[in-house]
């Protein structure tokens, strides 16, 4: 019996085929020659690319999966209930793309371990190492029903309901704690941030920003996985969360918009200068337009409408992430920097790697909610492929 | 030498750009002899011509440095007499401490396969010895001096009241929260290419306060998180408790009877 993949399955593996061979290439110029040859990284801009997207990037969209498992089984919405699985394997792989890009990004990747025994409290970014890895730990721990259940371990998943609960309240204090961090890493930068991304309140912009963009993750990955998978997924979900979305977005927007203002913001508002572009882009990507988008009961009601407001909600928050890490340190660092070719291509590949990853857990994994339709087996063959009934 | 914090004065007024600091910078870090324009990872410090003058450019060694806050893993330290320095053998490679740096300092060995931060560090080896910086050593014209910080920032004050040419301000004494390299001039200092931080206080107040809140945050947020889940718990149950007095189930109390709902 053939089994039922992605609809253009040539052009899609030739396009994987060729990310991983440009990424794999870039890997190694990155560790047999060194940031000289990989990079245009410089002294006057030591934090690039792989820093803004794959750990600013990377954590935020993942964010979906602490939402979700807190909107569940704390605050008991047994509604998203069903997505609660789909956000969790979305965490788990957005955290191993964080920690992969890690070993690129950093200049002795092989003493990565070195914050578990040499501390310093008073620097921002040890307390983000630790969360990222005790979240890890964690996000890896709530996906494991889900693994064991295929592996057919009856006994470790009857164990795991026990511990579950302790596991999502200390993945969402970790989670709302290095979510705000990463934006505190630039409170250090007073003076070289510029003074439209520069604030006391990086740290709550940072965690009010990356729960909308997770959850818009959560959307796409839904809309991407029933279209290819030919799946049939209950989409009244999508639209529950878009509404939230909906508010949260807003809720940033006002947050922002009075932190800037009530800092004397309002005159770079309309400066003629590159950042004053970048700045009106990012925000028209991640607030106005999908807020716009989301009044319209057409672009609600349609699963399309939605997987492409997430995408502009998504590409607005990484322009946001980019923009700090890059685009607003341009001015103060006296140089341009353009990442090198090896750099996307390395940033691209272990992105690839987490979406091929997805796949391979869709298709033989439990993870989405899928309607009850017996007479029509979903998958074909896949023997996983089973109706889903929510993991308690 | 006692112990009390040791500091650095270089008045620009009499450097004569001779380049003899650089070149036994080098030499004493065992680094290629040739002066170069810009610090980098084979120059800790040097001697640049703007607006007229020659102008050292090096590490400041702050007295509360944001390079120290910020580095996750200690790798860099304020020494008690004054040098911040560098355990390399700590180091991951973050470059976090190069963001941090407020004069945009330390610099990185990007062409090398295990690459460090390189910086000056005020010869601490030499100063632990009870000597001063080799930079100190090598001036013909006394534009460097190294002694205690308290005492040098006397003298800077005592030759600006002396000569008006000088501009009414001493580099390092405040700025960042006060720094252990000390500048004289008679040129404003914003015209001799320094990267001069945003306001006196030291970098690392701006994250202290939300760091600080961590243990707040965990314990409050544990405290709401708890509450929510109880508050769940609770509703099912009652939601339960009513639905056993619509359709009652002999023998099983509700508790029970949630279980055999979820197992089955």
């Amino acid at each position: 019996m053939k089994i039922p993949t992605f609809p253009k399955l040539t052009v899609w593996r030739v396009l994987v085929a060729l990310i991983f061979a440009a990424g794999l290439y870039a890997t190694v110029v990155r560790f047999a020659q060194g940031f000289q040859a990989s990079t245009n990284l410089s002294d006057a801009y030591p934090w690039g690319l792989w820093v803004g997207l794959n750990t600013l990037c990377g954590v935020g969209l993942s964010a979906g999966g602490f939402a979700i498992a807190a909107a569940v089984y704390i605050l008991g919405l047994e509604r998203y209930r069903p997505v609660v699985r789909t956000a969790i394997v979305i965490a788990f792989l957005g955290y191993l793309t964080v920690v992969a890009g890690m070993l690129f990004e950093l200049g002795l990747p092989w003493r990565i371990w070195h914050p578990i025994v040499l501390w310093n409290r008073s620097s921002v970014l040890f307390e983000v190492a630790w969360c990222v890895m005790l979240y890890t730990t964690v996000v890896a721990l709530e996906f494991c029903p889900t693994l064991f259940e295929r592996l057919g371990w009856p006994r470790l998943q009857a164990w795991h309901p026990r511990i579950l609960i302790g596991l999502v309240v200390v993945g969402v204090l970790l989670s709302s704690l290095h979510q705000s961090f990463l934006g505190g890493l630039y409170l250090i930068t007073k003076g070289k941030l510029y003074p439209l991304w520069y604030s006391p309140q990086l740290p709550a912009l940072f965690f009010l920003s990356a729960i909308p963009a997770g959850l818009a993750v959560v959307i796409m990955a839904l809309y991407l996985s029933a279209r290819s998978l030919r799946a049939h997924f209950d989409l009244t979900i999508q639209r529950e969360l878009s509404f939230v979305i909906g508010l949260l977005l807003a809720l940033y927007a006002l947050f922002r918009g009075i932190d800037l203002i009530s800092r004397g913001g309002w005159e770079y508002l309309w400066m003629m200068r590159a950042e004053t572009g970048w700045f009106w882009l990012e925000v028209g990507l991640f607030v106005f337009l999908p807020l716009i988008l989301l009044t319209y009961p057409q672009v609600r009601g349609s699963p399309l409408g939605l997987y492409w407001t997430s995408v502009i909600i998504v590409m607005g928050f990484m322009a946001n992430r980019l923009n700090v890490a890059i685009n607003a340190l341009q001015a103060s660092a006296g140089v341009t920097y353009v990442p090198k070719w090896t750099e996307f291509a390395i940033s691209l590949a272990v992105i690839t790697a987490a979406v091929v990853a997805f796949r391979l857990a869709a298709i033989h994994l439990r993870i989405f909610p899928v309607e009850e339709e017996p007479a029509a087996p979903l998958y074909g063959a896949v023997p996983s492929a089973r109706a889903f009934t929510p993991a308690r | 030498m006692n112990n009390r914090p040791k500091a650095m004065l270089i008045d620009i007024t009499r450097c004569i750009g001779c380049h003899n600091c650089d070149l036994a910078c080098k030499r004493a870090h065992n680094l290629p002899e040739e002066t170069e324009p810009e610090l980098s990872d084979t120059s800790l410090t040097v001697v640049q011509e703007r607006h007229g003058r020659s102008v050292r450019k090096l590490c400041m060694h702050c007295l509360d440095p944001a390079c120290v806050s910020a580095c996750p893993v200690a790798a860099l330290q304020k020494t008690p007499s004054g040098p911040v320095v560098y355990q390399a053998d700590r180091c991951i490679g973050c470059r976090y401490c190069m963001l941090a740096c407020p004069f945009q300092v330390p610099r990185y060995e990007w062409t090398r396969l295990a690459p460090y931060v390189k910086k000056c560090d005020l010869c601490a080896e030499k100063i632990a010895r009870g000597e001063a910086p080799v930079c100190v050593e090598v001036c013909p014209v006394g534009a460097v001096q190294f002694g205690e910080r308290e005492e040098l920032l006397a003298e800077a004050r005592r030759r600006i009241a002396e000569n008006p040419a000088y501009v009414q301000r001493i580099l390092g004494e405040e700025e960042a929260g006060g720094t252990s390299v000390l500048f004289l001039s008679d040129v404003p200092f914003e015209k001799l290419g320094f990267a001069l931080p945003p306001d006196n206080r030291p970098l690392r107040v701006l994250t202290a306060g939300p760091l600080q809140e961590v243990p707040t945050v965990v314990t409050l947020g544990s405290a709401v998180l708890a509450t929510l889940y109880w508050i769940t718990r609770r509703r099912e149950e009652v939601a339960l408790a009513e639905e056993e007095e619509k359709h009652p189930h002999p023998g099983l109390p509700p508790r029970a009877r949630k279980r055999e709902v979820e197992r089955s």
